[in-house]
């Protein structure tokens, strides 16, 4: 049986309760450009919300975090996020998701699954990443063959539960991530602890795609050094450097950046894919506990989270100590709560500082 | 014992002090799970959810070989009800899991999956699974409207992408005046009014007119349908205005956190 709903009057088009959160785009946002720059703008620090109209502006183009009715030219937002515009095309940056992986990311991965030629490798992304037993490099040299051999031994290489360093190779149709470690760079982890973050997903604090995403710490408190590996997804790896012993076959990932081709094959020794931790010092474990704790604590603090904020956090934590050291003796290294919030501020100080 | 809400039409007000267009406090927050992919509290009234989201995310064993051939998300949707949750605590209540079996658990699940289905934006992640756990901390009335909302701010939170808010609120019939045919509805009932009068769950997706949920068990006269689907209709607007400023809100506090 038909039956009709009368309703009040439609409430004007959104933008309800704050009205300077309309963007500035609405009729003229062509003559207001300035010449066109191929670096995305955040338009301004404003929020627009699933449903809301962006603009009804048919010269815009609809990027991520948008869509359209087939039957009107409005561009609506899907995302809670804020705008990006390139060019004529209109992008909404959420405020948090999940990451999405691109070509040429450096991830830290989890292998969950072991398939006859690949392993499925876990980056916090909505698909597993593959990685092919082919864009491995094999023990004995980077130019070897591989044989079925290898692929019935593919558990010596990587097992269930281990973790890895890798670069996104290609992404497939579904945005799955296809991932190779064919580089002295890249490979097992072992000897640090694992860190997960927010990724590069969305807006807020978390890893960002920087220039540098691994680096070695000349520690302070006499810990050595440590290699910090930021992956894009999220995920972080700490650990203690075990540089310039490539040759007896230990601790394959660091060789060292003048590293060629040619010297590969000698270089790649089979304790590339040794599952044993080398013995690690005290003083170098209370450093990677430090360093985990500047990462959570600029994370908490919603800072992005790249070599120069995790070193700046690093020695200002370290000064902090000192400051501090007569309150109590343990605890110390212990960055939660207001005393990572010090830290956090003491190192976008230093981060201005530097910049001006 | 039935209720007496005869004394309605005395002055108007309904047992809890309302009046019939009024919804409860509505209070809800987002991002309360650092660990989930996204998460959120809602109170309606004394009606108190936590929501988490897991996802999307591949999911291995059993639930992968039933979506493999989707080339859209599937909406898996748990749902909790504590022990404590209700007025007679229910025996081995805890959490999670223990609404397996209950017929009217399932049948929320269902809904607010199919809900979900049809308005989140399925094809972007093909093979994958969102989970949405939503945990009852306490039951009085609008259950199904409240986790619906707390599934939509979660779903924010996790940032993925639908086509607009699914809000949604009760509304109810109030007995008819002695003497005469005519009968108000309610907006957004309790507990108590909602075992004594026939009331309905309305879903819509954001503040127009579309009606995406519906959910009506209790016997009505249909004259007196359009009336009640009116009033929850222009309840869910005044819900999608409360959920909007939550979420902004939220966004103003993340932009002003972040210094790049």
């Amino acid at each position: 049986m038909p039956f009709t709903i009368t309703l009040p009057a439609p409430l004007s088009p959104l933008h309800h309760n704050e009205p300077s959160d309309s963007p500035s785009l609405d009729s003229d946002g062509d003559t207001d450009m300035p010449p066109p720059s191929k670096r995305p703008k955040l338009s301004t620090r404003s929020i627009v919300t699933p449903g809301e109209t962006v603009t009804d502006d048919p010269q815009w183009m609809r990027g991520h975090g948008t869509y359209t009715h087939p039957t009107s030219p409005q561009i609506l937002s899907s995302v809670a996020g804020t705008l990006l515009k390139t060019n004529k095309l209109l992008s909404i940056r959420p405020l948090r998701a999940r990451y999405t992986p691109e070509i040429g990311d450096l991830v830290v991965g989890r292998v969950v699954e072991v398939q006859t030629k690949r392993w499925k490798v876990d980056l916090s992304a909505p698909l597993l990443a593959h990685l092919p037993l082919s864009a491995i490099n094999l023990p004995g040299g980077i130019l070897r063959k591989r044989t079925s051999t290898d692929e019935l031994a593919i558990r010596t290489f990587f097992g269930e539960g281990d973790l890895l360093v890798a670069e996104v190779q290609s992404v497939y149709q579904d945005g799955a991530a296809s991932l190779h470690t064919r580089s002295l760079k890249y490979g097992k982890l072992r000897n640090g602890v694992f860190l997960s973050v927010s990724g590069t997903g969305g807006g807020g604090g978390g890893v960002v795609r920087s220039r540098r995403q691994v680096w070695t710490v000349q520690t302070a408190n006499g810990g050595g050094e440590v290699d910090v590996v930021l992956g894009v997804n999220g995920y972080i790896w700490i650990c203690k450097h075990v540089g310039g012993e490539l040759v007896e076959g230990k601790g394959g990932r660091h060789a060292g950046a003048g590293m060629g081709v040619n010297n590969l094959e000698e270089k790649v020794g089979e304790g590339m894919y040794e599952n044993r931790n080398e013995s690690i010092g005290e003083e170098t474990r209370w450093e990677i506990a430090r360093l985990s704790g500047c990462v959570r604590a600029l994370v908490e603090g919603g800072c992005r989270v790249d070599e120069e904020m995790v070193m700046r956090a690093y020695e200002a934590s370290v000064e902090d100590e000192g400051v501090g050291g007569e309150e109590g003796e343990e605890g110390g290294e212990y960055l939660g709560g207001e005393r990572g919030r010090r830290v956090v501020r003491e190192a976008l100080r230093a981060v201005h500082a530097a910049r001006e | 014992m039935p209720l007496d809400t005869s004394t309605y039409h005395l002055a108007l007000l309904r047992l809890d002090g309302r009046r019939w267009n009024e919804l409860r406090r509505l209070h809800a927050q987002i991002s309360t799970q650092a660990s989930a992919d996204g998460s959120s509290y809602l109170e309606m009234g004394n009606t108190k959810v936590i929501c988490t989201i897991a996802g999307p995310a591949e999911v291995r064993g059993a639930a992968r070989r039933e979506g493999a051939e989707r080339d859209n998300a599937v909406v898996t949707v748990e749902i909790g009800i504590a022990g404590f949750s209700g007025v007679d605590r229910r025996r081995g209540g805890g959490g999670g899991g223990k609404g397996r079996g209950d017929k009217r658990t399932t049948e929320m699940q269902n809904t607010i999956a199919s809900a979900f289905q049809s308005t989140l934006f399925t094809h972007l992640y093909p093979h994958s699974t969102i989970t949405i756990s939503l945990h009852i901390l306490s039951q009085d009335g609008s259950l199904l409207a409240a986790c619906l909302n707390a599934a939509t701010l979660a779903l924010i939170d996790a940032g993925v992408p639908m086509s607009d808010y699914i809000v949604a609120c009760t509304s109810g019939l109030t007995p008819p005046k002695s003497g005469t045919e005519s009968a108000d509805p309610l907006l957004d009932l309790n507990g108590m009014e909602e075992q004594e009068l026939p009331w309905l769950t309305v879903g819509t997706l954001g503040a127009g007119e579309r009606v995406s949920v519906l959910v009506l068990e209790s016997r009505v006269q249909v004259g007196r349908l359009e009336g009640m689907l009116a009033v929850g209709v222009d309840g869910c607007k005044q819900v999608r205005e409360i959920l909007d400023g939550v979420v902004r809100r939220q966004g103003k506090r993340v932009l002003e956190s972040v210094i790049s």
